[in-house]
């Protein structure tokens, strides 16, 4: 059954576009990540214009984050002062990300700035996380434990703008988490990600936040910063397709039931790789459509009319 | 079907009771109509037909006083033309940047029309010479592509053959030859597929009766296309109200994402 998604101007077959989301409902249920960047990479593949992907997607991470942040929330897993710091840091980051957005949209190239950018952080988290966990399982044949130790005293320890966040227990300076937002703001508004796979290892490692608040708090920031690139890009470029982001939460919600069953069954080092390689492969996938010729050089575009 | 014919009875009826001027007595007169004048493309996804028809009057030769039976004339062709308003496009042209293949170059097509369809009796090159076709803009080759910059005529043939195949790729530009039928000589039928994608707007109609390498008469018809549905009240919605869009897509999806929580909850109960 086809339909036509009004924003993406194209017509889909509606099962194609559940059994994505389903798919990477699936993955994002196994591995616990968000799956923006497997999503939007995924629908550019399909034909949806690359524009209209990032900021649909930035719509349906809103949709899937919500009540994760609720639940989390009820049970005392949110640390609001961070998060409101990291919102700040996101709401300037994803107000700067969209402006870039727009310039290059008006110009013809942010479909390259997508894919490089996919390319690059693809390629270093996936790259990354395949080497930590190939660490990790030889680590435990070799029967080693990791060393807990007490944490360093870091260079964030001597940055100033101190701030007490009673619920994460630390006094630390407000930069590095408007910086880590602000980074995560700039991430969701150009590639239509939650910017989750950056922020909860730097809230871990850089901010030493306790981890039963680590996830609550950037599922709570990535409801509003994802939420106000919504906005931005609904009022900056018109790309918002809610057609399309509802059918994508649909498929993803039922996915991710499935996904989180599936991986309770596995362990985490191999899910890891898994995850990891699969990364690897669509940052590959990204990188081979960039370098090889395209069939048609030459593409037609209405001329951009000023709002 | 039956309403179609007798439509068309209708149209040759009233065809043959008008009369015509002395000079003309001779001419072949035509009488075309549309099967709709404005078309609503629905959530049928697919876009839509529009049936293009008339019938044709014959001049038939008068050497014996008008009491000839017709043996000549027999060879009439129509070739109907519809196309969209004109605006400014924009064409982009890869390049190499070191490994990679970007957006280089981009060209200002002027006044170019959306959508374009043509479709003839027969390969336009049997029906009329090739000055007439490009006086009149006859099929995609002939069609009127001029550019903003200044470009080498080599140059301008690419980015020109590039456009023509961006369009017929989304179906935007069609040629048909040969896909008009004519019945009896008198009756013709053409119709034309619209996809999903197509602009709205006011469109032109022009349908040409052409006999002999010349083109014998020339008639036009209105056609209006508007998008209706929810996908069209979408469009509208984001273009004409972003920031209320933008707000209503957020809280569309804090809905959407609560709910689906509050059902995934029960359903691993």
């Amino acid at each position: 059954m086809q339909i036509y998604l009004p924003i993406a101007e194209i017509s889909i077959n509606i099962f194609v576009l559940l059994a994505m989301g389903g798919g990477v409902g699936f993955l994002s249920g196994m591995f616990g990540v968000g799956g923006g960047f497997l999503m939007t990479p995924l629908l550019m593949f399909v034909g949806v214009p690359p524009a209209v992907a990032v900021a649909t997607e930035a719509n349906q991470i809103t949709a899937a984050s919500v009540s994760g942040a609720v639940a989390h929330g009820r049970r005392g897993g949110i640390d609001y002062k961070m998060g409101a710091v990291l919102i700040a840091g996101g709401a300037v980051g994803s107000y700067f990300g969209s402006m870039l957005f727009t310039v290059l949209k008006a110009t013809g190239q942010v479909d390259l700035m997508i894919s490089l950018a996919y390319v690059v952080f693809l390629g270093s988290i996936g790259g990354m996380m395949f080497v930590e966990s190939v660490r990790a399982i030889l680590r435990n044949r070799r029967g080693e434990k990791p060393r807990p130790g007490r944490r360093q005293r870091t260079w964030v320890d001597a940055l100033p703008f101190k701030m007490r966040f009673r619920a994460s227990k630390m006094y630390v300076s407000v930069l590095m988490p408007l910086a880590i937002g602000g980074l995560v703001g700039v991430l969701a508004a150009i590639m239509g990600v939650g910017g989750g796979f950056i922020m909860v290892p730097a809230m871990i490692y850089l901010l030493n936040m306790p981890i039963n608040v680590v996830i609550g708090t950037s599922l709570f920031q990535i409801t509003f910063v994802t939420a106000s690139v919504t906005f931005l890009h609904s009022v900056n470029t018109q790309t918002v397709d809610v057609v399309l982001a509802l059918i994508l939460l649909i498929g993803a919600v039922i996915g991710a039931q499935i996904g989180a069953r599936v991986g309770l069954k596995l362990k985490g080092e191999q899910l890891r790789i898994l995850l990891a390689l699969l990364v690897l492969v669509v940052c590959a996938k990204m990188a081979y459509d960039l370098a090889v010729k395209p069939d048609e050089l030459y593409s037609v575009f209405p001329v951009e009319v000023v709002h | 079907m039956t309403r179609f014919h007798s439509l068309i009875l209708l149209i040759v009826g009233v065809a043959c009771i008008t009369v015509a001027g002395p000079e003309r007595a001779l001419a072949e007169r035509m009488v075309a109509d549309l099967s709709d004048h404005t078309i609503e493309i629905t959530s049928q996804f697919s876009g839509t037909e529009l049936l293009i028809f008339g019938a044709i009057e014959r001049a038939i030769p008068q050497g014996d006083g008008g009491h000839g039976v017709a043996i000549e004339g027999m060879d009439y062709d129509v070739i109907v033309v519809v196309q969209s308003e004109r605006h400014d496009m924009v064409i982009r042209r890869k390049g190499m940047a070191g490994p990679i293949w970007v957006n280089k170059n981009a060209r200002t097509v002027k006044d170019i029309p959306g959508y374009y369809a043509l479709t003839s009796t027969r390969p336009l090159e049997h029906i009329l010479p090739e000055p007439i076709l490009k006086g009149y803009q006859l099929g995609l080759d002939r069609l009127n592509v001029s550019f903003e910059q200044e470009l080498s005529e080599r140059e301008g043939e690419a980015y020109r053959a590039g456009f023509v195949r961006n369009m017929k790729a989304k179906d935007l530009y069609i040629e048909q030859e040969g896909l008009i039928s004519l019945l009896d000589e008198i009756l013709f039928r053409a119709v034309l597929h619209f996809p999903a994608n197509m602009p709205v707007g006011d469109y032109k109609v022009d349908i040409y009766l052409a006999r002999g390498g010349e083109i014998l008469l020339h008639e036009k018809a209105p056609l209006e296309v508007g998008k209706t549905g929810l996908e069209r009240v979408i469009y509208n919605f984001a273009h004409s109200h972003p920031a209320y869009y933008g707000i209503v897509a957020i809280l569309v999806a804090l809905f959407a994402g609560w709910f689906s929580g509050f059902v995934s909850r029960k359903m691993s109960v």
